[in-house]
């Protein structure tokens, strides 16, 4: 009898773990995987509005801060955050610079594999390369209007930071919706675009501290 | 960053023990002019933040390095305080615990900062401006300001304000000279608007500006 409810206990908690209220699991993840890879190709830029939300379980707290995004390929972006502080992060040319009010400050992502790591996540997270980072193992599932792709750390470093990633991707064109990364300490920081532009001009000076 | 930090803290210990060796032989304590004066030591209560929860954008410099990012303090319905800071894309740095029986609890640090030396002297600098450890003190005097004295552990912490004690100058926490100093400026509703806590044996700021969301 105690087996059994062990046995159901595992079944139950694998199947919480697979469950995403809307979307199914897909068994074969490569059509869509191809698909993604095509329209990425497609998506040369991307410029955008975010709202951030962090929520901080225990306490019951909610951080909100908002501000502009832009990509360009293969691998330049600029997230500006506007609202309640100002903050400037350039990822461009294996190096994120950062503004920090009057501060200003550069780390080599070739110096920082966590800096590098995290680089290339939302990197990939955008530019839809994401399911063939090999830091994570990945899943698939289908919903109506969106893909949503659960990205689990396999190394360490990553681990220690987050319990997963979820991404989702609008079907029309598998440009990000929302971006979710779960902590294991059950805090979860949610970051949502909006005003998408696609293939817009993205001058080079964006992509540089000035 | 946080290895660079941890490297500082040990050389400090060796500062310090050179220091008290000095100390020893010759050296004269910063506070030895202060002079017993009669006063409440529990008027320095008021400068306590009294939080509901507060969100500061927070920069911390260690020689030449520097990192910024957000601070949640926050009371607790358990009348703990807990201190969070988080970086500016929302992963969590740590998560600290005061609780009001004086106990400090980690409930979370990533790997970087996972340091002994980090974790003591990051728990002392927000003590020091939550007044945490403030019971059993005395009052004193330069003839100007008065010197609210509460003996730690290892050395004092003073709460200096003017002589009416209606405003907080500085806090020093001290052996015979000050080790840090720190500032908790324009209060508001009970709560600082900026804290700024300078170490004087090696460069090591933390600056926090209150948000409004």
């Amino acid at each position: 009898m105690h087996k059994v409810f062990m046995l159901l206990c595992c079944i139950l908690t694998i199947g919480a773990r697979a469950q995403y209220a809307g979307y199914t699991l897909m068994a074969d993840s490569g059509p869509f995987k191809t698909q993604f890879a095509t329209m990425a190709q497609k998506n040369t830029s991307l410029r955008c509005d975010f709202v951030q939300e962090k929520n901080l379980s225990v306490l019951s707290e909610k951080i909100t801060s908002r501000g502009k995004f832009w990509f360009r390929r293969p691998d330049n972006v600029r997230m500006e955050y506007t609202q309640p502080f100002q903050y400037l992060m350039i990822l461009a040319n294996n190096h994120v610079f950062i503004r920090d009010g009057q501060k200003e400050n550069s780390v080599s992502t070739k110096s920082s594999k966590l800096f590098a790591q995290i680089n290339q996540l939302v990197v990939d997270c955008v530019r839809g390369t994401a399911v063939n980072n090999p830091d994570f193992s990945v899943r698939v599932f289908e919903g109506g209007q969106t893909w949503l792709v659960e990205l689990t750390p396999v190394a360490k470093n990553l681990k220690d930071l987050f319990q997963t990633v979820t991404v989702l991707l609008e079907k029309k064109d598998f440009t990000p919706a929302r971006i979710k990364m779960l902590e294991p300490s059950g805090d979860n920081t949610v970051i949502t675009f909006s005003n998408k532009e696609q293939n817009v001009a993205l001058p080079d000076n964006l992509f540089v501290l000035h | 960053m946080w290895r660079c930090l941890t490297t500082c803290l040990c050389c400090t210990r060796m500062a310090l023990t050179v220091c008290t060796i000095a100390v020893s032989a010759g050296c004269s304590s910063a506070y030895r002019h202060l002079r017993p004066t009669g006063g409440d030591v529990t008027c320095v209560q008021q400068f306590k933040p009294r939080l509901g929860s507060a969100l500061y954008k927070t920069e911390v410099d260690v020689v030449g390095k520097h990192l910024s990012g957000l601070l949640v303090l926050k009371l607790m319905p358990d009348s703990s305080t807990r201190v969070v800071f988080t970086s500016e894309m929302g992963l969590t740095f740590f998560d600290f615990e005061f609780a009001r029986d004086g106990a400090f609890t980690v409930h979370r640090i990533i790997e970087q900062m996972d340091k002994k030396a980090v974790i003591k002297t990051l728990r002392k600098d927000f003590g020091l401006v939550l007044l945490e450890h403030t019971a059993g003190g005395r009052v004193l005097t330069d003839g100007v300001n008065r010197y609210y004295a509460f003996p730690q552990e290892k050395g004092t912490n003073y709460y200096i304000t003017d002589s009416s004690c209606a405003h907080l100058i500085r806090v020093e926490k001290a052996g015979r000279k000050p080790v840090v100093i720190a500032q908790m400026l324009h209060y508001q509703e009970g709560v600082p608007d900026s804290v700024h806590i300078d170490h004087q044996l090696f460069h090591f700021t933390i600056t926090l500006k209150k948000l409004e969301q």
